[in-house]
């Protein structure tokens, strides 16, 4: 079998992905102004040679505050998409395996949880518990075990009897490692697929989550956090300390959903062609 | 005119990877169908012969490139017809059996409704009249109940009913000069097969048609077919009658193939 | 056909209790003492114990739980101490301005997103593919609620074609008093165009906000469950009978790539009749998603619990009906 080469929503998304962990690092160390501080310049500056992307309200620049939000912007959403990830999964393989009882406990936990929305059941926790980026991280990860839980199990049963899983037992495997040695890495390309799609949500949530001032504290560069600062402004024509903002999660997201398709594409023999 | 209802010449081609590599597949495949007569072509899964029959009506796979032959039918080209004017055969002129009739039939119509559909874009007319057509077409394929049969949709017939209301659609509600039958019995009970097999040869008499029947089958052969096209990794190997064929093969490919199918003990 | 949807709906018993009984207990376990809510502060303790006694907060916690549940299932969700109402006055209050939003918007989204994904899968790997594919990857990865602010921007602040986002009519307007519920029709009925084509202008940019947004994983799908379609056996059946083109795509191939997109279309409608939050607080409409909203802001846990309910439990409900539309659609699914 030859392998395929990287598909061109693979490379771009990649490549954007990469961007943005570069902007993270860099702005660990380096930002044109001081992302935190207000006051670096006069409020609601348009952009110029000394503030590309302007000012907002409290004189803080634009762009700084947009490059220290990719720390939070991408740090939740992958933290929390890899706790989901294996929490789900590991929940979803002992279900899947082991049937019965533990199956139904855990299914039906599941679509318990299912029928709350997303963002509205994200939001109540996250008040519940308070603001904060540990807890944003967790909410969002427990928001999304479900999918991964219902994914890994449909994954584990339809693979639990195929031949090189009953070779693997003959053998004197326990079940345990079955499971999760034989079994589960031939899923990990669905896994990770929706693994990506989920990033992708997740990083939505997040903004949510920031617009609507629940997330983080005020004054934390997050990108929906800066929306919601620039939401006034929008009405009195200074769109611009909004406008990045979005710009910068579109170019996120969108990596994540390029790289969910490129993935699934990958994985799904009959989506290739 | 000729005797011969569609003449292949010289096809060529090959598929295409999603990376533009080219794999050929046909080389330089060339037969005749004569009018009035069923010729069988044979071979291997991979022979290239149901790419060659889908060819014909141009649906074969789009990732297929062809690179030369001609499809000569009743004096055209069928290969460079403009998309209305090979509308106007497919179906019409030439129609096909294909394999699999339940999965080739669409899942959310009822039988009835695809047969008069058919109908319908041949000879207009109201849905009543193009639902009678179709009930007389389920029952003149030996399906009980044919209006019953009729309201009910593909999930709810067996392979072999299915495949029967398939060769009503094709033979019945098509009337087409030239009828294909792709593997139109693989995937079915032997008995069903025998009753497949007896109803298209009694189909082909009573309408005149002129047959080619694509398998791998030789036992499905012997019994119904005149004429023998060998086909094997996308060439043809020998083309002969069907006594032929059975008698004295010139080719070791279909002495092997003969040798396989246990038909013929006592003569090789 | 009726015996399975009865079916379903007793197989959302469980589901509704789960949902009902972790509301309860997330909200005594996260909600603190809700007596503080009722008690100004300076209040003696034994008037705060007089108010624990009367609002049932003395009772063992199963004693509260099972008087709960049994509220719940006469569906009385108890008073918002906001707006001093039952919570379910206010719900079905808010209930009509959230479903004429998402109505018309979802309602967009599907008119305008299945001929998309239809198209982009016809023209497949084509330059129109490649501009769709590009529309709906951007639609689906911007928040909602930038793409309203976007669309206010333009709209309302550059261009003035469209008034601000001030609610279901412009200020100083006032609603008529509640027929149906639904502004427009109550308008209709009433006879007063001119304040329906300020309703009509008013609900543009949300709507189109939520179009915008629904329309874009809507086209994804039937983009993708089309492309499987047009390679099925069938329509190859219904190419080599001679059919043309449309009819191929519409009638036969449609039909079938649509199971996935009523799938869609139930989740999103689950979502955007649960109120879409953040879209009604931007454009100052009065729904569902504006009142949640208050009530995590202000705390008002019966408000939050009764919403919180009638949202799950609509959202189980879209599910429903999407079997119901399996149904319909698919044979296969009838038994």
């Amino acid at each position: 079998m030859t392998r395929a080469p990287l598909s061109w929503s693979m490379r771009i998304g990649l490549a954007i992905l990469g961007f943005y962990v570069a902007v993270a690092l860099l702005s660990l160390v380096w930002t044109p102004h001081d992302p935190l501080s207000p006051g670096v310049g006069d409020g609601f500056l348009p952009p110029s040679v000394e503030f590309p992307l302007g000012t907002d309200r409290l004189g803080s620049d634009v762009l700084s505050r947009l490059m220290a939000g990719t720390q939070y912007n991408l740090g939740i959403a992958v933290l929390a998409v890899a706790i989901a990830l294996t929490v789900g999964s590991i929940l979803g393989v002992i279900a899947g395996y082991y049937g019965g009882a533990t199956d139904i406990a855990i299914s039906r936990g599941v679509e318990v949880f299912q029928a709350f929305p997303g963002l509205l059941f994200a939001m109540l926790i996250v008040k519940a518990v308070g603001p904060g980026v540990v807890n944003v991280i967790l909410v969002l990860s427990f928001v999304g075990i479900p999918d991964y839980v219902r994914l890994a199990r449909a994954e584990v049963q339809s693979r639990r009897n195929w031949p090189y899983a009953e070779a693997a037992r003959m053998v004197g495997n326990r079940s345990w490692q079955v499971a999760f040695r034989h079994i589960l890495p031939n899923s990990t390309g669905p896994l990770l697929a929706f693994t990506s799609i989920n990033a992708a949500f997740v990083a939505l949530v997040t903004a949510s989550l920031g617009f609507l001032g629940l997330g983080l504290s005020p004054n934390t560069p997050e990108w929906g956090n800066m929306i919601a600062r620039g939401q006034d402004g929008v009405m009195t024509g200074e769109w611009w300390i909004s406008f990045f903002p979005g710009l910068a999660i579109l170019g996120m997201t969108g990596a994540f959903y390029l790289l969910g398709d490129a993935l699934s594409d990958l994985t799904d023999p009959r989506r290739r062609r | 005119m000729s005797d011969y209802l569609l003449e292949v010449t010289g096809l060529s081609g090959a598929f295409r990877s999603p990376t533009g590599e080219l794999t050929p597949v046909l080389h330089d495949v060339s037969f005749d169908l004569r009018a009035g007569v069923t010729t069988a072509i044979v071979g291997e899964t991979g022979s290239g012969k149901s790419l060659t029959a889908l060819s014909i009506l141009g649906i074969q796979p789009a990732t297929f490139v062809r690179s030369a032959g001609r499809i000569i039918f009743d004096g055209q080209d069928l290969l460079a017809l403009d998309a209305r004017a090979l509308r106007a055969v497919r179906g019409r002129r030439i129609a096909m059996v294909f394999q699999d009739a339940r999965s080739a039939l669409n899942p959310v119509f009822t039988v009835g409704r695809q047969l008069a559909d058919v109908h319908r874009l041949y000879h207009g007319g109201s849905r009543a009249a193009a639902m009678d057509a179709a009930i007389d077409a389920l029952r003149r394929v030996a399906i009980p109940e044919p209006a019953r049969r009729a309201r009910q949709y593909p999930h709810e017939f067996s392979g072999g009913m299915a495949q029967r209301a398939m060769i009503a659609l094709a033979a019945l509600i098509c009337r087409p000069e030239l009828l294909i039958l792709d593997e139109p019995t693989t995937g079915l009970d032997v008995t069903t097969q025998a009753e497949i097999m007896e109803l298209l040869a009694e189909l082909a008499r009573a309408e005149r048609l002129t047959t080619c029947l694509i398998t791998h089958d030789l036992g499905v052969v012997a019994e119904s077919c005149d004429q023998v096209v060998v086909m094997n990794a996308g060439r043809v190997v020998e083309t002969a009658t069907t006594e032929a064929i059975f008698t004295s093969p010139r080719e070791a490919y279909t002495q092997r193939l003969l040798a396989a199918s246990q038909l013929v003990e006592g003569a090789a | 056909m009726a015996r399975l949807i009865l079916q379903r709906l007793f197989w959302l018993l469980p589901v509704a209790l789960g949902v009902v009984t972790i509301t309860f207990f997330a909200a005594r376990v996260f909600g603190g003492d809700p007596t503080e809510l009722y008690t100004p502060p300076e209040a003696t303790d034994a008037l705060r114990a007089e108010i624990r006694e009367r609002l049932g907060l003395a009772d063992p916690l199963w004693v509260q739980y099972v008087r709960y549940i049994g509220d719940i299932a006469r569906l009385d969700f108890g008073v918002s101490f906001s707006t001093n109402q039952s919570v379910g006055a206010d719900l079905t209050d808010r209930l009509p301005a959230t479903l004429e939003l998402g109505l018309v918007g979802l309602g967009l989204g599907v008119l305008l997103g299945v001929p998309l994904g239809v198209l982009a899968a016809v023209t497949r790997e084509g330059p129109t593919d490649f501009l769709v594919r590009g529309i709906t990857l951007t639609g689906m990865a911007l928040p909602q609620f930038w793409i309203g602010l976007v669309l206010i921007w333009v709209f309302f602040v550059i261009l003035g074609w469209l008034p601000g986002p001030v609610g279901r009519l412009p200020i100083g307007v006032d609603l008529p008093a509640p027929i149906t519920g639904f502004l427009l029709i109550d308008l209709l009925l009433l006879g007063d165009m001119e304040r329906w084509r300020l309703a009509v202008l008013q609900l543009v940019l949300p709507a189109g906000t939520l179009a915008i947004a629904t329309l874009a994983p809507i086209a994804r799908v039937t983009r993708a469950s089309m492309v499987e379609a047009l390679q099925s056996d069938y329509i190859r059946t219904a190419i080599a009978m001679g059919h043309g083109k449309r009819a191929v795509w519409f009638r036969y191939a449609l039909r079938n790539a649509l199971l996935p997109v009523v799938t869609l279309v139930g989740v999103l409608a689950g979502y955007v009749f649960g109120g879409a939050v953040l879209l009604e607080s931007i454009f100052g409409w009065p729904g569902l998603g504006q009142y949640a909203l208050q009530a995590i802001e202000s705390s008002d846990f019966a408000a939050l619990q009764g919403f919180v309910i009638y949202a799950a439990l609509l959202y189980v409900l879209a599910f429903l009906a999407v079997d119901v539309l399996y149904m319909v659609i698919d044979p296969r699914m009838r038994r």
